[in-house]
């Protein structure tokens, strides 16, 4: 017999039905045997699913004859399970109900294929009247679900499909309307999401039931949250039924409508009446007849008759819940264009959130103090949801916002100022996000004072070190003592500097916590990142009035957040629960990510707080295996861009700039001296500086390849004797010389003919000479020094020392405003060599540089140029080689044929 | 599929071809563009504006759907359009008017949102930074203007600012022939090229020039690389001259300050530059009638299209959708282009319609396939199953319930059992008896 054959190890073919059968000898029920243990069939769910016992398929080939043993065995498997479903015992026909949804979901297409309508018709008997089990109900209706969920990777039975799922309607709006579980009401509509989104036209006979069925639910508020949150889904989902953009349009518009009413009751009272007509105004155009009321007429009825008695509970419940499904409806996706009303929905939004629990000075007597007081105690979660919906609406209509924009903003900002609880602020942070993030610069430059001011006050318990702050309380919940000790350590951190660590902050954390607002750690997160957002957008334009705050801020806040922070974070999870732990995780996530973007967002000078970052990363990058090491890592990676910024050429360029050269040569070969000799010239910044003189710009980077080629120059020059030195020297200095020549050139017309050119530059070449001598040494001292500070002995060498650096991405002020000055000095005294003598010079050291070390830069590459000028293009060719700049010959070929 | 369309001021149509494979698609007919006047909306059709003699008053723009050559919708803005650009998503036209106004359309309504004056001389070009918040544009008059939209569109911010535009630069003295933005958000950089026979680059965050280039010739379009080393600038003398930004150059090359190279093909004059989508195709469009091909690398040609005898004044790289290719099925398409591509949208409208302003005010969302939802859609029942297990567990009232069915069930047929052992005793014992009493009668016989 097949149970006895041998099989190999766990991945053997054999093992499968072996294992399958004896499933089915000891652990799935029969009839004979009473069931007695349902757990057991958790450990059938598992060995199923994870051996796949009925998948009918294996990677590599296998002997027929083992196949045909596993199939039989799922025949056997399938068998018991029909004759479970049919049993009249409720809990055998359950779990009969049960595997067979199991195996909707494993088995083979083929399988599945042949045999789903079976299974189907067994199912289906199970949901209606003579099966009353809630249990059986349920799980057939879980079991449906899975049916048509796989079989809806089938398109080519779809038509089959679809009118078995239309006759599922009914019994399944009968569970609805007759069943009081629920359980039942929850599998219920389960499944009919599952079938609304897979065969959407099933449902399309049924609309209006489906509708009033669903819509009564909810409106009767009866089920708890977690079941309406399903019914809302599901008629948000309803008009996909019919898939055109009337359904979709009227079905928002009744909820619309609908919400506005119940708003009318629940703030009687609280805002001025015109409010609620000018939702309407907006929704129903004049002179068009407003649509019938949501879930049909009856429904009207009903509710009409109910509002008398209708407790302020289920108003309000009811409203939360269908502004819920707007934006629902505004978030999944729907098969045709469809018009999203916004004006309206904004005035919907901005009437919730402007009530505020004040009274209206002309309707003051309508109110009892217990209404009031109610609806104040519920308007915190109503106005999350209005915030939601708002998240929707901008979600939906994405670059469309732009003509609503500055309403959304207003609104916001508005709100903003006056909202002081924890999860609303935290809401409104995240959608000041979205809104930064979708929209860009502009809405940057709107938003940007709103979300430094308040970011500014949510953050001050933790970055106000000093001063007032250390005396003043900390503002810490009691509940949040656990935290405290390491923010309190930290303030006293900030203070006195941020590698000094505070002993004893355990001590100082129990003083007073009066005084202060409490800004609970959730809010400060959001603040983090709503900065962060703002910095990542726009933190170059406009932003000199708050930059330095929020740069200085967010260092102070990462610093502290780090401090007593991430060693201990370990310990944190053992002693405190979950939530605080993740959210104390997040906070310092939010604000290391918020420093990197402060770090990396532009500015023209260097980031002030730097070393201090990249010391704070450094640290964190060595928290193993934690979230925080690998964003570290990341900012460590983003961060050595700005410390050697590169402007990389497309794949080659330098090399591609050879054969414009030589063919320069070919025809013009004097110019061509001069122009490679003085090649190392104007990058960007220079440019600028020549060009208007203002401030030093800093947006702009000497090639990180140059500075690696002036380095490397220097040393070669070192090595190679007297004159040779001299001259060598002079090429390396034309790196400090550049801005020199830019102002020259400055002051020629600049679209001079091109021979025109010659005599200017040979008295470049002359100056370059002229100052080799004093640039010689300097400028090897300039290679190994760092620091510009360190230099200001000679005007040459702080040129030098511009080009080096200037790679470090932070010229500041008084960097440049030095070499202002030298650019003036060195502008007089040109001209002193003659410029035979100097392109002479140059083309010996050129032989000698090239000699030396096939410099891998892209003055190397220029260097061999000019040695071309003397020895002929075939040298040129063989030097391009030798410093392996592989492009090369293949521009020399392709140039001609463009000409 | 990555084509290239170009068009052009003699009516020639718009030639489209395959950037890769070199293949002609179909070509649109009878359009005369205005310089810049030609876009890809959303990639869903094409739209340019046209040119019209001068005694007409009102401007004409038309639209063509990917798979038909004839003009599908027309519209008349009121007056002449010359620059026109739409936004990456396709929500948006902007066009540039012979007044120096800007409109603002909706594309999915046609309706025209905003017109404001934003030059005294009329516009040349648009350009939209690449966050699509800020707008660019040149003028006859040479100057160069940035607009915050959100500005543009916030009548009350607008009252309070001194001025409507972010930046106004009027270093050009020129025509402004083109406006390229870079990469980099606010940061970005701007380059301008005008008849002034200068581009200069400008810096966005600083609203400051950075940089001015004088080149041999006048340029009529820009190109940035998309590493922005260096910038492409097509001149009138026909080269294609390569401009430092952040690359070295030699102050004094056979060109000028900072230019380092060009592409030349002793062509007529280069009117249009585009990039495809790898960065290292440059596309030019020419006097001549010519498209060409560079290979921004090795500076070679590498295709050359050729549209009209006539100068072609728009070149476009975009990124074609596959479903309106003509390949597929006439039955799949059929049923594609129903449910996918809607119709081409309505005319733009002339003015701006403040009547309606309270019903309208509508976004039109593109529609969107679900079709992630079959992918991740969760199968049920066995979460339904764990949580009935751990119900029947606690014995809940549901479970109970079905507790109490089967026990129901059990005592039946636990009665019917006993019911047949009873009946199972009685025919035993009567047979017992029987049997005794059977016995007996025999023995006592």
């Amino acid at each position: 017999m097949a149970v006895f054959e041998h099989f190999q190890n766990l991945y053997d073919i054999r093992l499968k039905p072996r294992l399958l059968r004896s499933l089915i000898r000891d652990r799935v029920p029969d009839e004979k045997h009473p069931f007695s243990k349902p757990s057991e069939l958790s450990i059938v769910v598992s060995a199923v699913k994870n051996h796949g016992l009925l998948s009918e398929s294996s990677r590599e080939a296998v002997d027929p004859k083992h196949m045909e043993n596993w199939k039989s065995s799922i025949d056997a498997w399938i068998e018991r399970l029909l004759l479970l479903v049919s049993s009249k015992m409720p809990d055998k026909c359950w779990a009969g109900i049960c595997l067979l949804g199991l195996t909707c979901q494993e088995c083979s297409s083929d399988r599945f294929l042949a045999s789903y309508s079976v299974w189907f018709q067994k199912l289906l008997a199970q949901i209606q009247p003579p099966s009353d089990s809630h249990f059986v109900k349920v799980a057939s209706c879980a079991s449906l679900a899975d049916l048509f969920t796989r079989l809806s990777g089938f398109s080519n039975i779809k038509k089959d499909v679809t009118s078995h799922a239309g006759k599922l309607i009914q019994p399944v709006l009968k569970l609805l309307t007759d069943d009081s579980s629920g359980a039942v009401w929850e599998g219920a509509v389960d499944l009919l999401c599952s079938i609304i989104n897979f065969f959407p036209s099933s449902v399309h006979r049924h609309y209006e039931s489906v509708e009033a069925a669903i819509v009564s639910k909810i409106m009767s508020g009866k089920c708890d949250s977690n079941i309406s949150k399903k019914f809302v889904h599901c008629l948000a989902l309803l008009p996909r039924s019919k898939g055109d953009e009337d359904s979709w349009s009227l079905m928002l518009q009744k909820i619309l409508i609908s919400i506005n009413v119940d708003l009318n009751d629940a703030f009687q009272g609280l805002e001025e009446e015109t409010k609620s007509n000018e939702v309407i105004k907006h929704l129903v155009p004049p002179g068009k007849e407003p649509p019938p009321p949501l879930g049909g007429n009856k429904m009207q009825g009903e509710t009409s008759n109910q509002a008398t008695e209708m407790s302020e509970q289920l108003i309000l419940h009811r409203i939360s819940m269908l502004m819920l499904c707007c934006c629902r409806m505004l978030t999944n996706p729907y098969p045709a264009q469809v018009i999203v009303p916004v004006r309206p929905l904004l005035v919907l939004v901005g009437r919730v959130l402007m009530v505020d629990g004040s009274l209206s000075q002309s309707l003051l007597p309508f109110l009892t103090v217990m209404q009031r007081e109610f609806i104040c105690s519920e308007l915190p979660l109503l106005h999350l949801c209005g915030l939601d919906l708002l998240t929707g609406i901008i979600k939906r209509v994405r670059s469309q916002l732009l003509p609503h924009a500055a309403d959304v903003v207003r609104l916001l900002t508005e709100y903003f100022r006056r909202c002081a609880l924890p999860a609303l602020r935290v809401k409104v942070y995240s959608i000041l996000r979205i809104l930064l993030i979708s929209m860009g610069v502009g809405m940057a430059q709107y938003l940007a004072q709103e979300v430094v001011s308040n970011a500014l006050v949510d953050l001050d318990s933790i970055a106000h070190g000093c001063g007032e702050a250390s005396s003043t309380p900390c503002s810490k919940a009691a509940s949040e003592g656990l935290l405290l000790p390491s923010y309190r350590k930290r303030k006293h951190g900030t203070i006195t500097g941020f590698s000094e660590e505070q002993q004893g902050g355990v001590g100082t954390e129990m003083e007073a916590v009066k005084g202060k607002p409490i800004t609970p750690i959730a809010v400060q997160t959001a603040a983090l990142q709503a900065l962060e957002a703002l910095l990542t957008v726009g933190g170059a334009l406009r932003s000199e009035c708050w930059r330095q705050n929020v740069d200085l801020l967010l260092i102070t806040v990462a610093t502290n957040a780090s401090n007593g922070g991430w060693a201990n974070e370990e310990k944190d999870i053992f002693l405190l629960s979950d939530e605080p732990t993740s959210t104390r995780t997040d906070f310092q996530l939010a604000a290391l990510r918020a420093l990197l973007a402060s770090l990396l967002s532009p500015a023209r000078v260097r980031p002030p707080y730097l070393s201090q970052g990249l010391e704070l990363f450094r640290r964190g990058k060595q928290e193993t295996g934690t979230k925080v090491a690998e964003f570290c890592a990341h900012a460590l990676l983003a961060l050595e861009v700005l410390m050697h910024p590169r402007a990389l050429p497309l794949v080659n360029f330098p090399s591609g700039d050879h054969p414009d050269f030589g063919q320069g040569f070919n025809c013009k070969f004097p110019k061509n001296i001069f122009s490679s000799g003085l090649k190392n010239n104007s990058p960007f910044p220079r440019g600028i500086l020549g060009k208007d003189e203002i401030e030093p710009e800093s947006n702009d980077d000497e090639l990180y390849s140059s500075w690696l080629g002036n380095d490397e120059e220097t040393e070669a020059s070192a090595s190679i004797p007297d004159k040779h030195l001299e001259s060598r020297q002079e090429l390396s200095e034309k790196d400090g010389r550049l801005s020199t020549e830019d102002h020259q050139a400055e002051k020629h017309p600049s679209d001079l003919p091109a021979g025109a050119q010659f005599p200017k530059e040979g008295d470049r070449g002359a100056t370059d000479a002229a100052h080799m001598e004093t640039g010689g040494i300097k400028d090897s001292i300039m290679a190994q020094s760092e620091r510009v500070q360190e230099i200001i002995p000679n005007n040459d060498v702080r040129l030098q020392d511009k080009d080096v650096m200037v790679p470090t991405g932070d010229l500041t002020a008084n960097v440049v405003e030095p070499n202002k000055g030298k650019i003036e000095s060195s502008g007089s005294d040109s001209s002193k060599a003659t410029p035979a003598l100097s392109s002479e010079i140059n083309n010996k050291v050129l032989m000698a540089a090239a000699d030396a070390n096939a410099l891998p830069s892209d003055q190397g590459s220029l260097l061999t140029t000019s040695i071309v000028i003397e020895k002929g293009k075939k040298l040129v060719l063989e030097y391009n080689s030798d410093a392996s700049k592989d492009s090369f010959p293949d521009i020399v070929d392709g140039e001609p044929d463009s000409d | 599929m990555e084509v290239v369309i170009a068009s052009s001021p003699v009516d020639a149509g718009i030639g489209c071809w395959d950037l890769h494979s070199g293949a002609e698609q179909l070509r649109y007919r009878s359009c005369t563009s205005t310089p810049h006047g030609l876009a890809c909306v959303g990639q869903r059709f094409l739209v340019s504006s046209q040119l019209r003699d001068s005694s007409s008053s009102s401007g004409t723009i038309l639209y063509w759907s990917w798979n038909k050559p004839q003009v599908e919708v027309k519209s008349f803005p009121a007056e002449p359009i010359h620059p026109l650009i739409s936004n990456s998503d396709g929500t948006y036209i902007i066009g540039g008017g012979s007044s120096g106004a800007i409109y603002f359309w909706e594309v999915a309504s046609g309706r025209l949102l905003k017109r404001w004056h934003a030059h005294y001389r009329a516009a040349t070009c648009l350009f939209l930074s690449d966050d699509e918040s800020l707008l660019v544009s040149g003028a006859e008059d040479g100057c160069i203007r940035v607009w915050s939209l959100f500005m543009v569109f916030d009548d009350i911010g607008m009252e309070m600012a001194k001025h409507p535009y972010e930046y106004s630069f009027s270093e050009h003295t020129l025509r402004v022939t083109d406006v390229v933005s870079g990469y980099g958000g606010c940061n970005a950089i701007i380059v301008s090229a005008s008849e002034d026979r200068t581009c200069k680059v400008w810096s966005l965050s600083r609203g400051k020039l950075l940089r001015s280039i004088d080149f041999p010739s006048i340029i009529d379009a820009v190109a940035l690389d998309p590493g922005e080393h260096v910038f492409y600038a097509g001149a009138r003398d026909g080269k294609i001259y390569i401009a430092a930004l952040n690359a070295e150059s030699t102050p004094s090359n056979i060109y000028g300050k900072h230019i380092i190279g060009s592409l030349s093909d002793n062509s007529k004059g280069v009117t249009c530059l585009a990039f495809s989508m790898d960065g290292i195709l440059l596309v030019s469009g020419s006097e001549d009638g010519t498209i060409r091909v560079w290979d921004a690398k090795t500076r070679n040609i590498v295709r050359i299209f050729r549209l009209a005898k006539g100068p072609i004044n728009n070149v476009l790289v975009v990124r074609r959708p596959l479903y309106s290719n003509f390949q597929t099925s006439a039955n799949s398409h059929a049923s594609l282009s129903r449910r996918h591509v809607p119709l081409l949208p309505p005319p733009l409208s002339k003015y701006v319609n403040s009547t309606d302003e309270i019903v309208d005010s509508g976004a039109i969302t593109v529609p969107q396939t679900p079709s992630s939802d079959i992918m991740d859609a969760p199968y049920l029942s066995s979460h339904v199953l764990t949580k009935q297990i751990s119900e029947l567990q606690q014995q809940s009232s549901a479970a109970t319930g079905m507790e109490v069915d089967r026990l129901k069930l059990d005592c039946k047929r636990s009665l019917e059992m006993v019911q047949k052992w009873k009946e199972m005793f009685a025919d035993l014992h009567k047979f017992c008896v029987d049997e005794l009493l059977g016995n007996d009668q025999t023995q006592t016989q």
